[in-house]
């Protein structure tokens, strides 16, 4: 496996994790742009979890059951108690900048020094499982919205609630599940970024990248398979930028860090207006 | 007090929002076997009632039994699983998702995972069992006709075979000929000993095919009977009873046509944006009133909001001569223009504002600061003389009752007077004390000078009107009928039949 | 609110702030008391905290002029970081010249910080990409854009840490009182806010705003030139925000450096949430936040509790606000 393909799914690979589970979000009717925040505090754990000693696939794991824990909470705040989830995600942002870099700063103390933790081991494919599995994700979840009953519902929720809550299920269980596994697959995207990519902990890892995340999800027009192609350009691009970087062609480094952005921005202004977006997004649960 | 024969039977019912009391010791009584009418005025509880009988609300106080044994309070499942099942009036169904999507979403034996071709299958089944048809497995059911919708939702909730199907308001958007096919099958239903409650509005529809009625008026249970021992006439005296008339009504006598005076309204050839007919054309003498009638879903809407600007349009519009740019809504009123949309709630008011803001939104009194002693004493004026009910001036328009707002609507586009008002709907959703006043306000205005679309969905309304009537059929108009036409025609021809 | 709600609002915050400081190993009381003394305990820390409330009031504003009039503006970040850059490249073209080297970034910041939005109402007009996207996108941009300015052409030559030239001494805005950081900056922002107040209530136009902002589309059909006062409110919101980056360089910093901001953007729209989005609410809210900011590094100082607590404090309260209140749509 060629260098630059190698580093293009590694690249790829947390926000396909990402955005699955935003995807799953929102076709349940919520969205949650604290995604960021989310995927940051999955890097903290699974590096906090590598620091106490645990092998890798414990810092995934960690990871995934925090990112639950975050998921329930989100769901508690957005869809509980029916509060503004733009809001909501919007202060989630602060909060886990704040708090993982609190937490990571009792952890380090002062030291300026680079912590390191073990990264996940190659697998079947010369990549680690998780990266493998990621992506598998956004297959699994089409399948799963297309064919099981519970997709349907899900789907349901996020168009017609209304007539959901007529046949007697809730909404707000519907989406609250869809945020407990949204936050799993959050949080595993910034562990696996943390346990691959860089295998560190610094303020602001993530970098953006649950922003951009939130992006594929539009330029998919939330459809969980027109999320690898997407997910495959942005890692794609960066790749190419750090092989074109490593021979001294590369663009200025600052342009490099604005280009996803750019990308980004781009293909939702030639996306057509909008179309494909689940009708009751973002309304409080009936 | 409780009936053994009762299928569904709900006691002593009491519900309040806040400090709206909706039902205040309602009752109803559905038998086995019968199609049962649920009447009462706008605001009367109907909707209310059928939702905590669903096991959608709870209520305040009361009892639901199903067969003599009592539900759970505000337990839909426990609703679902005693054969209790509604099609409530919004949408039932997912536009976006296909027909056998639909109908698998509403089958309650619907395996955990299902492959498409099962699920085609399944449509292909109900069509058989229902012998109706339900459009192509795959299509989008946003795409299809609301009549086909309608039958998508009812063969849907079918699937579950319930034992009490209640119906919100289900001809409101279906043709005559719809509405008779559509009692045909719940007779056939009733006949085979299950139960049938109808919500509707429709005395007509009541007197035809229902075989008892229940009558809410403002929470309260008023009469329940056997629909041959009483008539439409008694009835309707009771749901008018202890409400205002307005002493003003009376058909408009249109001017004759003066062929020198500009027409308040000319559109030609205007095709709306999502119009699936042919463009219209139509005229509206100024001092004259032109109603459009349809059933929804046929481009009336389309064409009146189309001509306030509020959607995009090609073709032409000439208000008193000035032509108007489709899809400009500043253009349309800066030409005169005033529009009352059917969506008064989202389009019409501004629910967080007061009743003053809302009045004077464009030109509130003062220039660069807002003159506040001025704007509260020219709302007080105005709702005063619009007969709206509310706090005082600075109320906020969202706490109106829908009559309230709609007269407060009324009185922000009628002064001063517009060389053209389109009303979309108008009385929609009102009890008839308030639409008798609202159609009163807008023949005044035309006697005033204006000229007066409407745009209604019910025939009974168009010949009240007086005004000359065009049925929109499908996009396609039909010429000016006069508005002592049969009701009869009037039906065929919104079912688009020869007249 | 009701009082009771407030209180528990209040409490749960405080309550929540005290866990953090006992696991970082210290006494709620003794950070309690560093906190205070950091923020108002002397004319410095006074000075400290009306400094940093200028950035934070007039964001704050920026997100209650867009928010009220339906506009999510969440990239008020990259906004402010326009308008310090564009402070930073106008301010040093006048060296002799102080008063026409703050007239120039007062009048390059805000138009910075109003074309750092224009490309996401762009967007959200013509395209419908919705501004809470658009935007946090744009943030990125112009992080990136920051890093590359005062590594190129912006850069200082003198010295080695990335910033940029710095403006004249005698530009940057003279302190109120010896010893203090506080300048007119945060008398400007107050002003604003209470012209921003006025305009909102009492004037046609800010009727118009409201109106678009709680119905669009019944504005609409009303008359209202809906995507003009949404553009407005956007480019507005934009140019405070830019204004404040701007402030941050004339009051504070006198040149821009990689990172510049410490969230104060995304802080200054949970100071507008905190304040019920309302100009006032939000302006005291912002100061709220500035006495937190200005207290914490006392609070690590002097009793080991990390900084950071000043970020994650606002977004408790707001969350605690969001738990209380429920449901309710500002939007």
């Amino acid at each position: 496996m060629t260098g630059f393909i190698e580093i293009a799914l590694l690249l790829a690979a947390p926000l396909l994790l990402a955005a699955t589970g935003e995807l799953l979000l929102e076709r349940a009717g919520s969205i949650q742009i604290g995604l960021e925040g989310t995927m940051l505090f999955g890097a903290w754990v699974a590096f906090a979890a590598g620091r106490a000693g645990l092998p890798a696939w414990g810092g995934l794991l960690s990871a995934a059951l925090a990112g639950l824990g975050a998921g329930l909470l989100f769901a508690l705040f957005a869809v509980v108690r029916r509060a503004d989830p733009i809001l909501v995600g919007t202060v989630w942002n602060l909060l886990a900048l704040g708090a993982t870099a609190f937490a990571y700063r009792l952890g380090a103390g002062e030291t300026g020094s680079v912590l390191e933790v073990a990264t996940l081991p190659r697998g079947l494919v010369g990549l680690p499982d998780a990266v493998a599995a990621s992506f598998l994700a956004p297959v699994v979840l089409h399948l799963w919205l297309t064919r099981t009953r519970a997709g349907l519902r899900l789907s349901a929720a996020g168009e017609n609630p209304e007539a959901l809550r007529s046949l007697g299920l809730s909404v707000v269980a519907v989406r609250s599940g869809a945020a407990a596994a949204s936050g799993v697959l959050g949080a595993m995207g910034g562990a696996v970024l943390v346990l691959t990519v860089s295998p560190t902990f610094v303020e602001g890892v993530t970098a953006g990248r649950g922003f951009l995340a939130l992006a594929l999800v539009v330029f998919a027009r939330w459809r969980p398979l027109a999320l690898l192609p997407a997910a495959l350009l942005l890692g794609g691009v960066t790749a190419l930028q750090y092989r074109l970087q490593a021979e001294g062609f590369g663009l200025p480094y600052a342009l490099f860090l604005a280009l996803p952005g750019l990308v980004a921005l781009g293909a939702l202004a030639l996306a057509s207006a909008r179309g494909g977006a689940p009708k009751a997004l973002g309304s409080p649960a009936p | 007090m409780s009936d053994p024969g009762a299928a569904l039977e709900l006691n002593g019912i009491r519900k309040a929002f806040g400090p709206v009391t909706a039902l205040d010791g309602a009752r109803l009584t559905v038998r086995a076997g019968e199609l049962h009418a649920l009447l009462g005025e706008n605001g009367a509880g109907k909707s209310t009632l059928v939702a905590i009988a669903a096991g959608l609300l709870r209520a305040d106080a009361g009892e639901v039994r199903r067969d003599g044994a009592l539900l759970p309070a505000a337990d839909a499942r426990a609703a679902r699983r005693a054969g209790i099942a509604l099609l409530p009036q919004h949408d039932l169904l997912v536009e976006a998702a296909t027909v056998a999507d639909n109908l698998a979403l509403l089958d309650p034996a619907a395996p955990p995972f299902e492959s498409a071709g099962a699920r085609r299958a399944r449509v292909a089944r109900l069509e058989e069992r229902l012998g109706l048809e339900l459009g192509p497995p795959g299509a989008r059911v946003g795409e299809l006709p609301v009549g086909v919708r309608q039958r998508i939702a009812v063969a849907g909730i079918l699937q579950a075979d319930p034992g009490v199907l209640v119906l919100d308001e289900p001809t409101a958007v279906l043709s005559p000929r719809e509405t008779s096919a559509l009692f045909r099958s719940l007779r056939a239903r009733v006949a085979t000993g299950r139960a049938v409650l109808l919500i509707t509005h429709r005395l007509a529809e009541v007197f035809e095919g229902a075989d008892r009625l229940t009558l809410l008026s403002r929470g309260r249970t008023l009469l329940e009977a056997e629909v041959s021992s009483t008539t439409p006439e008694a009835v309707g005296a009771l749901l008018l009873g202890g409400a205002e008339v307005s002493s003003r009504s009376g058909a408009l006598r249109p001017d004759p046509p003066d062929g020198e005076r500009v027409p308040a309204l000319a559109v030609d050839e205007l095709l709306p944006a999502g119009a699936t007919g042919p463009p219209a054309s139509l005229a509206v003498p100024a001092g004259a009133a032109l109603t459009l009638l349809a059933v929804d879903g046929n481009g009336a809407d389309l064409v009146g909001s189309a001509i306030a600007g509020v959607r995009p349009a090609r073709g032409r519009i000439r208000l008193s001569g000035r032509p108007v740019p489709p899809g400009d809504p500043r253009a349309f009123r800066a030409a005169g223009g005033a529009f009352i949309p059917a969506d008064r709630r989202a389009e019409g008011l501004v629910p967080g504002l007061s009743l003053a803001e809302n009045l004077f939104l464009r030109r509130p009194p003062g220039r660069f600061v807002i003159d506040r002693a001025a704007l509260a004493a020219a709302a007080d004026d105005r709702l005063r003389r619009f007969g709206v009910r509310a706090r005082g001036p600075w109320a906020k328009a969202g706490e109106l009752s829908g009559g309230n707002q709609q007269k407060l609507l009324l009185a922000r586009e009628l002064e001063p007077l517009p060389r053209l008002l389109v009303a979309v709907h108008p009385t929609r959703g009102l009890d008839l004390a308030s639409s008798s006043d609202v159609r009163a306000r807008l023949l005044d205005a035309a006697r005033a000078g204006a000229g007066v679309l409407v745009v209604t969905a019910d025939p009974e309304e168009a010949l009240e009107l007086g005004a000359p009537i065009r049925v929109v059929y499908r996009g396609a108009l039909s010429p000016p009928l006069a508005a002592t036409t049969p009701l009869a025609e009037l039906g065929r021809r919104m079912a688009g039949l020869a007249p | 609110m009701r009082p009771a709600a407030v209180a528990a609002v209040a409490a749960g915050t405080l309550a929540a702030a005290a866990l953090l400081v006992l696991a970082a190993g210290a006494s709620p009381a003794d950070a309690f008391v560093a906190l205070l003394r950091g923020a108002l305990g002397s004319s410095a820390a006074l000075g400290e905290t009306l400094a940093r409330s200028t950035g934070l009031v007039l964001t704050a504003l920026g997100a209650v002029v867009a928010f009220r009039a339906g506009v999510l503006n969440i990239g008020l970040e990259g906004q402010f970081l326009a308008g310090a850059a564009a402070a930073a490249a106008a301010g040093p073209l006048f060296p002799d010249a102080p008063l026409a080297a703050r007239a120039a970034v007062l009048l390059a910041a805000p138009l910075a910080g109003a074309l750092q939005a224009a490309p996401a109402a762009w967007l959200a007009e013509r395209r419908q990409v919705p501004a809470v996207l658009s935007t946090i996108l744009l943030n990125l941009v112009a992080a990136a854009g920051v890093t590359w300015l005062v590594r190129g052409p912006l850069r200082d030559p003198s010295g080695d840490y990335p910033q940029s030239r710095a403006l004249a001494e005698a530009a940057l805005l003279p302190p109120l009182a010896a010893g203090s950081r506080a300048t007119a900056a945060v008398l400007l922002a107050l002003l604003l806010a209470a012209a921003a107040a006025f305009v909102l209530a009492r004037t046609p136009i800010g009727l118009a705003l409201r109106a678009v902002g709680e119905a669009p589309r019944a504005a609409r059909a009303a008359g209202l030139p809906d995507v003009r006062l949404r553009v407005g409110a956007f480019l507005s919101s934009g140019a405070l925000a830019g204004l404040a980056g701007g402030l941050e360089v004339l009051a504070l910093t006198g040149r821009l450096y990689d990172p510049f901001t410490a969230g104060v953007g995304y802080t200054g729209i949970a100071a507008a949430l905190l304040g019920g989005m309302s100009t006032i609410g939000g302006a005291a809210s912002a100061l709220l936040f500035a006495a937190l900011g200005a207290g914490s590094s006392a609070l690590q100082r002097d009793a080991g509790v990390p900084s950071s607590l000043a970020s994650i404090v606002p977004a408790l309260a707001v969350l605690a606000l969001l738990l209380a209140r429920g449901e309710r749509r500002e939007r």
